[in-house]
């Protein structure tokens, strides 16, 4: 190929990148304006004080104060939970076997499997085992708990997979344990991209409406301990725009509004803790 | 006469798959003295370092056979206690690698893992090693500072400094100058030469000319075997082979 076609090819490519970059922003800038313009407007200190009354979904007086509480704890629980397993299991796959090894790669493709299985069949599946037993936030914790460890998991790994094998052979070589090695030096190093990770697997979490509604049910007030039903925004959201009612749905709008709002402020706060995390880190 | 050793590999082999690394190497590592070995880049000299401390075993697909003794024991034997093994054997890499922690904690790091917990012991010691290792004016007022900060010369006589806390017999140096500048690489040779009288030092280079100024002993490898090795005035002045000629002369390198 002469240089006239190369930089024609280039040409072409440079103009298909850029149109691919303006429509995703199109399509990303249409969504936030609209949910922002719809969800601010019908944005009221009721619905993010109180929790719906009976006759909420007639459109009756009351908030979503209820799914606000329910979204944030169930979220919240699930991410720690995943973490303290998913944790482990990407130090246990950087520390303790090769790079080579067939079973870190066989874990690496079944926690791809589990990232793709829709949130729905975890719900269904749970349902079955847990067959008889009551829809509570525990158990939403549980399950979604289970559904955030392999996002956490691979996203972690990732980054670990990163790490030098010198910073690791450094460590040994003061005469340090696999365990201690793994949990002193290579999750000090991993700390920042464990706050990303976190952060990835709680919106997986905080946005999941398929596996909550039949696991952790829903309720009209805030849950007093794990074992009662909790309500969810997610769920909420898909209440409101249900009913027949325009004033219900216009709250609905106004219920995704507090919800992006809350998934804005992790972004930021993770971003704030990410840049202290990140003083010591040796592979920038 | 022959100095004492405590360090020895006795018909050694290691390979990576198919790729015969060392062949059938015997050799005894002199006490209290700097032991250098050198030959061309693939000979197997850092394959040797590293089987000192056991750190081979970490890749995949490595066969060691034959014995590395320390104080007579076989450190490749299935009961024996790899990271005890490993705080006899300090690391010199060839890249600094810090630790991610401040400079205070990197020093700190190794004694606090082997039951050090007195604070005032631990300040104690982290200034004498670094005072040790040459860096304790340059770090005194920014010790909590991310070690990572430091130019690259001095996060390799900060790694030296975290290496000595731990209170090493051995100290092993993987080309441990090859990525600093002329004034840092002389700076750590100095610690080399002042430090050889209380441990015993093995260093890998490819730089000839940084061998004669540290070596007391020569071990000369080419295709995973010694070729010849002595005493370091006796090696360059009269080599016995004639590879050791040639490499000494340049014509292989």
């Amino acid at each position: 190929m002469n240089a006239r076609h190369r930089y024609k090819a280039d040409t072409l490519f440079h103009i298909l990148l850029n149109t691919g970059v303006v429509i995703f922003c199109i399509v990303f800038a249409t969504m936030i304006v609209t949910i922002t313009m719809k969800g601010s407007m019908h944005l009221t200190v009721e619905l993010v004080t109180q929790v719906p009354s009976d006759m909420y979904f007639n459109g009756g007086p009351g908030g979503v104060l209820n799914a606000i509480v329910g979204s944030i704890m169930l979220a919240t629980g699930a991410s720690i939970l995943a973490s303290t397993f998913a944790v482990p299991i990407v130090l246990y796959l950087r520390v303790y076997l090769g790079k080579r090894s067939f079973f870190a790669s066989a874990i690496r493709f079944l926690m791809d499997i589990l990232w793709g299985i829709p949130t729905i069949v975890y719900g269904a599946v749970s349902v079955i085992i847990l067959y008889g037993m009551k829809a509570s936030l525990l158990a939403g914790i549980v399950i979604v708990g289970i559904i955030e460890i392999p996002v956490l998991a691979r996203a972690l790994d990732e980054v670990a997979q990163l790490v030098p094998a010198e910073l690791l052979e450094a460590s040994y070589s003061l005469g340090a344990t696999r365990g201690q090695t793994a949990f002193k030096v290579l999750f000090r190093e991993l700390l920042p991209g464990f706050i990303s990770a976190f952060l990835l697997a709680f919106g997986r979490g905080i946005g999941d409406a398929a596996a909550v509604l039949l696991v952790a049910g829903f309720s009209d007030s805030i849950p007093g301990s794990l074992l009662e039903p909790a309500a969810t925004l997610p769920v909420s959201i898909f209440f409101q725009i249900q009913t027949p009612f325009p004033v219900v749905q216009e709250r609905a709008y106004a219920t995704g509004f507090v919800l992006m709002i809350i998934i804005l402020c992790v972004s930021l706060l993770s971003r704030l803790f990410y840049s202290r995390f990140s003083r010591y880190q040796v592979n920038k | 006469m022959e100095k004492s050793a405590h360090l020895e590999a006795k018909n050694l082999s290691v390979s990576y798959g198919a790729n015969q690394a060392i062949s059938g190497l015997s050799l005894r590592i002199p006490d209290n003295s700097i032991t250098v070995i050198i030959g061309p880049s693939g000979c197997g000299k850092t394959t040797l370092l590293k089987s000192f401390n056991r750190l081979l075993d970490l890749g995949d697909n490595v066969q060691v056979t034959g014995e590395v003794l320390v104080d007579g024991e076989n450190i490749y034997s299935p009961t024996a206690d790899v990271p005890g093994l490993r705080k006899r054997m300090g690391l010199l890499a060839q890249r600094p690698c810090p630790l991610p922690m401040s400079i205070y904690d990197n020093v700190a790091f190794g004694p606090r893992l082997h039951g050090l917990r007195s604070k005032k012991d631990i300040d104690l010691l982290v200034r004498r090693e670094l005072a040790e290792a040459s860096l304790w004016d340059e770090v005194k007022d920014r010790l909590h500072e991310p070690a990572t900060r430091l130019s690259v010369g001095q996060q390799q006589r900060l790694c030296l400094a975290r290496g000595l806390a731990v209170r090493p017999e051995v100290i092993l140096g993987d080309e441990p100058t090859s990525a600093l500048d002329p004034v840092s690489s002389k700076k750590i040779e100095e610690k080399f030469l002042a430090l050889r009288s209380i441990y015993t030092i093995v260093l890998v280079t490819h730089i000839l000319r940084q061998a004669k100024r540290l070596a007391d002993y020569i071990v000369f490898m080419f295709n995973g075997r010694i070729v010849e090795h002595g005493p370091a005035k006796e090696f360059f002045e009269n080599p016995k082979e004639d590879l050791s000629r040639e490499y000494i002369s340049g014509v292989i390198s």
